[in-house]
């Protein structure tokens, strides 16, 4: 289990807190998703979580051991952390990206074993871009670069996986792609998921646990179709929606 | 396919220095070449004082094997600042660090003589390149047009600083400078093979060894970290390993260009991008291409032209078709 215990960020130079005070916990095998509208705090504490911002109070401990002072390294091995898609300097093929992965693995003075490389097979195995392999990372679309991100997280073996809204770029197709995958790796591998997203009803669809944050405070946290209703939605984006319920999955819509 | 090439691209080196060894004013038949290097190596039969053997092994080997080592450092520094700024455009020509090294030799062979000149040629470079850098880096971030503009802004400091040195320096130590800056390997000998060997080995080997995490450190600062890299560290190493290799083969033999971007670019053109294979390929080919451009700066003209204009003169349009080819994208981030 993760828990995040009362995190307070600022940045430097400021005097008024990012987060003030945020705590939840996430379970293996859940996909728990972080939820809230932009200039919420959603990517600070995302930054946060993933130990590239650091916080100046509060806890984050996995497995009950506290890790806000580890080094990269030991830290890649407890989260892996999915970037939202983009392009590198250089035409790497599919395969070279997810071999990345093993970084935290890999001595300074060494390349990667053989077991490294089968771990790589497995992982691109796991997500289903066999295909891909050999293509440039820079010449496959952008549902397939998300896929890509997501097999090097896998490579990583790390029992945390982090999304930084892993649909952004994508279009609906390769949304749902995407979100289907990492629910079926989640519980297939029990791993702890956290993700952001934007849109409350592929959180609804596809989370165990929704939190929602604005203007750096929790607002809700719980299973999704208990926490989102037509009143917190007005309360955090200050838009009227209504409340539906389709093949028992209830979905909102904004009156217009 | 890419297996061959790798395997060519790996064995240049040796056909080029062939080459190189009976190429030149006193004509040696390819077959003495090879005799009169089996005779000096194994001692397998006598062939006698022939004056063949002395330009052979006393003039055209040692240039041809400093030739090899500088062409290696430099390539292989340009393939590692290409990886860690993630920069397709720089060598360590366009980021100022042959200029920092050539002011470190410039005011030592011109004042500070009591000093080692590869000590302030290293020092120099490695300032050059942290001020290249800390200009140019914004947000955690080094875009690319920023670090070759600040770039141009360190080399063209100290190219002034250099000329300073000259304009004070007693005229007889003047001339020397002077050629020396165009580059050239016209005055190699033993002595500066034993250097460049100890200089230019102890800075390549080191990023031969970690060139696995150049792939990871061009993934960008936040990204490499989160995959476990400490990032500070790592690309420091690997600044401190590649200006040492540039210093010494700097202070050997001027400043020469272009060779860090070129060489690397045409690799990954024929063998791709991966840096596990990218940086020994790129080690190999860096020294046949200076060894294949000092022949022809020796061997163009009755008189012995600096190779760092050869280099020059290939390296310019080389830039210009690699920016025209990139379009925009060579410019964002």
């Amino acid at each position: 289990m993760l828990s995040i215990r009362d995190i307070y960020f600022r940045h430097k130079g400021r005097k008024e807190d990012v987060l003030k005070g945020i705590s939840f916990d996430a379970q293996p095998g859940h996909i728990t998703t972080i939820l809230g509208p932009n200039g919420s705090g959603k990517t600070t504490l995302f930054k946060c979580i993933s130990g590239l911002w650091k916080y100046y109070k509060g806890e984050i401990s996995f497995n009950g051991k506290a890790i806000d002072k580890l080094s990269p390294r030991k830290r890649a091995r407890i989260f892996s952390v999915v970037p939202q898609e983009h392009e590198p300097p250089f035409p790497y093929s599919v395969f070279d990206v997810v071999l990345m992965g093993r970084a935290s693995y890999v001595g300074l003075f060494s390349t990667p074993s053989k077991r490294d490389y089968e771990i790589v097979e497995e992982a691109i195995n796991t997500v289903g871009i066999e295909k891909l392999k050999e293509k440039p990372y820079t010449k496959i679309s952008g549902g397939e670069r998300q896929l890509t991100l997501i097999a090097r997280a896998l490579a990583q073996n790390a029992p945390v996986m982090l999304l930084d809204e892993p649909t952004s770029h994508l279009d609906f197709r390769n949304q749902i792609n995407v979100l289907k995958k990492m629910k079926e790796i989640a519980v297939n591998r029990g791993l702890i998921v956290i993700m952001t997203l934007h849109d409350p009803n592929l959180a609804g669809l596809f989370s165990d646990k929704v939190v929602v944050i604005n203007s750096g405070t929790k607002i809700a946290e719980g299973k999704p179709d208990e926490i989102i209703t037509e009143s917190l939605i007005k309360r955090v984006y200050d838009i009227e929606v209504r409340k539906s319920s389709i093949d028992g999955k209830s979905m909102i819509f904004p009156v217009i | 396919m890419k297996g061959i090439r790798a395997f060519l691209i790996f064995l240049s080196p040796l056909l080029v220095a062939w080459i190189a060894l009976f190429l030149g004013a006193y004509g040696v038949t390819p077959l003495m070449v090879i005799k009169i290097l089996l005779n000096e190596t194994l001692h397998l039969f006598e062939i006698g004082d022939i004056p063949e053997k002395a330009i052979i092994i006393d003039i055209r080997l040692p240039r041809v094997i400093l030739a090899g080592l500088v062409g290696a450092a430099l390539s292989c520094a340009g393939v590692t600042l290409q990886g860690i700024f993630r920069n397709p455009l720089v060598d360590p020509f366009i980021l100022g660090i042959s200029a920092g090294a050539a002011f470190g030799c410039a005011i030592t062979v011109g004042f500070l003589s009591f000093l080692p000149i590869q000590f302030t040629a290293f020092v120099f470079a490695v300032l050059s390149v942290m001020i290249a850098y800390a200009v140019a880096r914004t947000q955690g971030e080094v875009s690319r047009l920023p670090l070759i503009l600040s770039g141009v802004i360190v080399s063209a400091f100290f190219t002034a600083m250099v000329s300073i040195v000259k304009f004070l320096v007693d005229p007889h130590k003047l001339q020397s400078i002077v050629f020396w800056l165009m580059g050239s390997f016209s005055l190699s000998d033993w002595k500066a093979v034993k250097i460049a060997l100890l200089g230019v080995l102890s800075g390549v080997i080191p990023i031969f060894l970690m060139r696995w995490r150049l792939n990871v450190l061009s993934m960008g600062e936040e990204e490499a970290k989160a995959l476990g890299v400490n990032i500070k560290r790592e690309r420091l190493l690997f600044i401190g390993f590649s200006t040492l290799a540039v210093a010494v083969a700097t202070s050997l033999c001027g400043i020469i260009g272009w060779v860090g971007l070129m060489v690397p670019h045409l690799v990954r053109m024929l063998t791709g991008p991966d840096h596990k294979t990218l940086v020994p390929l790129s080690i190999s080919a860096g020294a046949a291409f200076m060894i294949l451009a000092d022949t022809i700066s020796r061997t163009l003209t009755s008189f012995d032209i600096p190779v760092g204009i050869i280099t020059a003169l290939t390296g310019a349009p080389f830039f210009i078709y690699l920016m025209k080819r990139a379009g925009k994208e060579a410019w964002g981030r």
